[in-house]
């Protein structure tokens, strides 16, 4: 398999109030395309950040990120905007659905941004939608749907514009356990039938059960480096 | 035009406050549209004021009627070519909510003075024929629906007839027009009809319209009319229809710098309350526009959402204020007390749209740029961590 991210020697600091955190430190990682990643760690560990890095939603500081062919460390913002719009679709812990956007319209955002007809960016939708199991929801706002529909509404959102990558910050981490394990399952389903590269942070062992290859952070380091069954 | 959606659903975010603003927006541009509209009606009465003609007023009060015999007098003034005298009929037309003005005057000398009423020959010839006859202005017939034939009651409210009653009847033997159609809104009827049928006033003229062989010499004129009655009880004072209007005006006021002054105030106003919409509306949208950046928004992008939200915002508040001062003004400038003094409805002209389309893209964009402008800067992992 061909690595679909690739990680030399990245460092990350942040300058909070008047003191610079370095938050990675010389990072290196591979992760090939196909794989189910999860990321674990303690708080402050730099789990977020390096999923930012990889998202292309910040630079780093030193060393070389390639993600989807492209450095990313050499892009200005316009072509990183325009990057993540074709190689990366982001699922948050709290859905970050807009909120007078009805379902299908949340899920079409992406496809504004192509050069698809009206009714292609329907079809579209509507496809994802079925994927996700929320046909029948496609015309309710967002506080009309549950936890879990939310999410799956946003995974929709993030697979609309069929990325090379899914990049899931705590997608159950708001979820009750029948909630997170329909999550969990969907994504499953997408690395698996699909062939989606998936990585997700989670403090949550029972959600990294189902990551196929698990990355340990402690203080900006990789700690420790599984590689697993699928669940 | 796809973006459209995201526009509108960030003014739907919160209808109250977008309903709010769009109706202050709308107000002030309704008083924009309302004055400017104003403004450029007082230009164009004094635009089509002449020269060419006198009026006579008594010089201790506009209101005070002058003889009769003064129109023999004035007539022998060396360059007067013309005297038309003014009676005032104030009444009604079918019920109270009708309140009309009829002028008493001698339109065949009327036609000669004022060369903008534009009556025919026949219909002047029938007004001469028909004691009761009546011509009536296009926009006046047009309003009650009068046409040549009809027969109208009208009940006097500042004179008796000698038969005791207050009831008139006028026969409408023509129509006259203008160049600008809307301000024929006058009702002429013979002079002597009124003036032999009135118990009060008998003999008197509120003003004389006075005919001049060369507008060049309308000051020296007014001024050898003036001193003919400088020995009579009944003084005058004489100007040509221009000067009269403007030093009229001039006593309210510079209207056109008073007007325009409003209207800054209003827009200078509205100016921080749209700021202060838009830069709240953004600062609580920084997740959803981080959201935006992530999904592939560039910032010149997301700062073009907002930048439209605040022209969309402006630009269809300011279009319905002005649509409503476009149907308000030409309302509340339909009087008869100006329709007695031949001014038709005020109309907010054409170029005050532009104007306003103009202002309001300034407004919006005065407005929109520093929440804009923070919005295109908004850094994603800072917005989305809360920080």
């Amino acid at each position: 398999m061909a690595a679909v991210v690739s990680l030399q020697n990245v460092v990350k600091s942040y300058t909070r109030g008047r003191q610079r955190v370095e938050v990675l430190h010389s990072l290196n990682l591979e992760v090939q395309s196909g794989e189910f990643l999860g990321l674990m760690g303690p708080s402050g560990s730099g789990k977020t950040t390096l999923l930012n890095l990889i998202g292309g939603l910040d630079k780093p500081d030193e060393g070389q990120i390639t993600v989807a062919g492209e450095r990313l460390d050499k892009l200005s913002g316009s072509q990183m905007a325009a990057w993540r719009a074709r190689h990366v679709g982001f699922v948050f812990q709290f859905y970050n659905l807009l909120p007078v956007l009805s379902a299908e319209r949340n899920v079409e955002v992406p496809l504004l941004l192509t050069k698809l007809s009206r009714s292609q960016r329907k079809t579209n939708v509507a496809a994802a939608l079925a994927l996700v199991g929320l046909s029948d929801r496609a015309s309710h706002k967002p506080t009309e749907l549950s936890g879990g529909q939310q999410q799956r509404v946003a995974i929709a959102r993030a697979l609309i514009a069929d990325p090379t990558l899914l990049v899931c910050d705590e997608p159950t981490g708001d979820l009750d356990r029948e909630s997170a394990e329909e999550i969990l399952q969907l994504l499953t389903i997408l690395n698996q039938k699909q062939g989606k590269t998936i990585i997700m942070v989670t403090h949550d062992p029972r959600a990294a059960a189902y990551a196929t290859r698990l990355l340990h952070m402690d203080k900006g380091t990789l700690a420790r480096d599984e590689t697993r069954s699928a669940a | 035009m796809k973006y459209l959606p995201l526009v509108w659903a960030a003014l739907r975010r919160k209808p109250a406050r977008t309903l709010l603003t769009c109706f202050s927006i709308a107000t002030a541009f309704f008083l924009f549209g309302t004055l400017q509209g104003i403004n450029v009606g007082i230009a164009q009465i004094t635009k089509i004021t002449s020269v060419s003609h006198l009026i006579v007023m008594s010089r201790v009060n506009m209101g005070s009627p002058l003889p009769l015999a003064h129109a023999s007098q004035i007539l022998s003034v060396p360059g007067v070519t013309a005297v038309a005298p003014i009676d005032v009929l104030i009444g009604t037309f079918q019920g109270p909510k009708n309140p009309i003005v009829v002028l008493g005057t001698d339109l065949q000398a009327m036609a000669k003075i004022s060369s903008d009423i534009m009556i025919g020959p026949a219909q002047l010839a029938a007004m001469a024929r028909t004691r009761n006859g009546v011509i009536v202005g296009v926009t006046v017939a047009k309003q009650f629906g009068w046409k040549v034939g009809d027969r109208i009651p009208v009940h006097g409210l500042n004179t008796t007839k000698t038969d005791g009653t207050s009831d008139w009847q006028f026969d409408v033997v023509g129509t006259y027009t203008l160049q600008q159609p809307d301000w024929a809104t006058r009702i002429f009827a013979n002079y002597d009809f009124i003036n032999e049928a009135v118990t009060t006033g008998k003999n008197q003229s509120f003003e004389f319209y006075v005919g001049i062989s060369d507008p060049a010499r309308s000051a020296a004129i007014s001024q050898l009319i003036d001193d003919r009655f400088a020995n009579s009880p009944d003084q005058t004072t004489t100007a040509n229809e221009k000067d009269f209007l403007e030093s009229t005006l001039a006593q309210i006021g510079n209207i056109s710098f008073l007007v325009n002054g409003v209207v800054a105030a209003v827009m200078f106003t509205l100016l921080f309350l749209t700021s202060n919409t838009i830069a709240q509306s953004v600062r609580e949208r920084t997740s959803e526009l981080a959201v935006l950046k992530t999904l592939g928004f560039t910032d010149a992008a997301v700062q073009w959402l907002v930048l439209a939200e605040a022209l969309i915002l402006a630009l269809v508040s300011a279009a319905i204020g002005v649509a409503l001062a476009s149907r308000v003004l030409p309302w509340v400038t339909s009087g008869p007390a100006l329709a007695a003094q031949g001014i038709g409805a005020m109309h907010v002209p054409g170029p005050v749209y532009g104007a306003g389309a103009l202002v309001a893209m300034l407004l919006a964009l005065v407005s929109g740029v520093p929440p804009a402008l923070r919005a295109r800067r908004l850094n994603i992992v800072t917005a989305l961590s809360g920080r």
